[in-house]
């Protein structure tokens, strides 16, 4: 009897704490929007778009706002172009990571820094559509008219001591990335939008180049 | 130089204004180069906030300045949580931010061109070397008893203002941070 009773609250607490956000419901059994969302990736060669980007500081009440370009190619190649407030290019090309900062340039590998890379495979995992099948995750998916918007609570334990979830909100009309969402343990967050998509248009290899 | 007697009020006339700036900050320590914002801002119990993010938002530390020369780590990442960066850091602003200047211990020492206006800390002094009139401040020295460690400096900006640009050079070893102001980062 107990042990059903202490059973009953923890499924109870789970389906409590587990995030609701306003507008959505959740989808329990996410196996149809899956098979939707990798048929369409698997047809998605490229994106190019803008994107703003919206760093919530939550105890000091201030944003950091950031607006630039975006490519993506498949499988692995991404550039960032931050226009604003000062240009910075960040590419990622065959597991290497080129950033120019003004005069700066800098090219890393990936592998020598294990956050750096899972922070990087976070990016093309969500404009992918390959993050429900990222371990490091434990996804949930909810659902509203317009969007899906898939929750991944950190499982790695460099990853939990850095982010609470991350989620990702796609639009349903075309199942690409419209928004990601980086929730910090501190409370801090980053929002990333995408406007302006072109889907599979030609980006020449010279956009990814590291020099 | 030689021991004058003079007070340390003049020094504390270039104080920066720090109520709230963001900066592009670059950092370049032993052949590692990273780069992003640097958020200072005086919060309404006194204290300052610091915080650098890098520009794809991820946060590296978050420090806060108290009242009464208190210290608070509010996050930092594992990989700069070292005692000993985390000291250094700390001491390089509380130079920058006019802190820890007991005026019980202040002394001043000057040569024919400057004066350099000390302020024992535990371990080591913060100097503030001004001109000899005190009509400009030159530059910040952290000193260990022996020999300087840090020289900072505040360009187009002390005395009430946001200094548009700050640096920091480590001498014992090879640690540098510079920051350029950004203006004010409205929503579009």
């Amino acid at each position: 009897m107990i042990k059903t009773f202490v059973l009953a609250c923890l499924l109870l607490s789970g389906l409590i704490t587990r995030a609701q956000y306003p507008g959505y419901t959740s989808l329990p059994h996410y196996e149809t929007f899956q098979k939707a969302f990798a048929q369409a990736t698997t047809a998605t060669e490229s994106i190019q778009a803008d994107f703003t980007q919206e760093k919530a500081l939550s105890m000091l009440s201030e944003n950091l706002n950031s607006t630039g370009k975006f490519w993506y190619r498949k499988k692995d190649k991404l550039r960032m172009e931050y226009m604003r407030p000062y240009a910075y290019i960040m590419i990622l090309n065959a597991g290497k990571i080129f950033i120019k900062e003004g005069q700066k340039e800098n090219t890393v590998s990936a592998n020598s820094n294990k956050v750096f890379q899972q922070v990087n495979r976070i990016l093309i995992d969500c404009v992918a559509g390959s993050m429900l099948d990222n371990r490091d995750f434990q996804p949930a998916v909810f659902e509203s008219s317009a969007s899906f918007l898939v929750e991944l609570k950190p499982l790695a334990k460099n990853l939990r001591e850095l982010y609470k979830n991350i989620n990702i909100v796609i639009d349903k009309k075309d199942y690409t990335v419209h928004t990601i969402e980086m929730f910090e343990l501190s409370g801090d967050k980053t929002v990333i939008r995408f406007q302006n998509k072109i889907i599979n248009a030609q980006i020449p290899d010279s956009v990814f180049n590291i020099p | 130089m030689q021991k004058i007697k003079t007070d340390e009020s003049c020094v504390l006339l270039f104080k920066p204004d720090f109520v709230r700036a963001t900066y592009k900050i670059s950092v370049d320590v032993v052949g590692k180069h990273i780069s992003g914002l640097l958020v200072m801002k005086q919060m309404p119990d006194s204290s300052t906030r610091i915080v650098f993010t890098n520009e794809m938002g991820f946060s590296f530390f978050d420090f806060g300045f108290l009242p009464h020369d208190r210290f608070m780590v509010y996050q930092i990442v594992p990989q700069m949580n070292k005692k000993a960066l985390v000291k250094t850091l700390r001491k390089d602003f509380d130079l920058i931010l006019f802190r820890s200047m007991d005026s019980s211990k202040y002394y001043a020492l000057a040569d024919s061109n400057l004066v350099y206006h000390a302020f024992p800390q535990s371990s080591g002094i913060n100097f503030y070397i001004t001109d000899t009139h005190c009509s400009q401040l030159i530059k910040m020295q952290r000193s260990s008893n022996k020999k300087p460690v840090m020289e900072a400096q505040l360009y187009d900006g002390s005395g009430g203002n946001t200094p548009d640009s700050i640096s920091i050079r480590h001498l014992n070893f090879n640690f540098s941070i510079s920051l350029k102001k950004i203006p004010a980062l409205a929503p579009q």
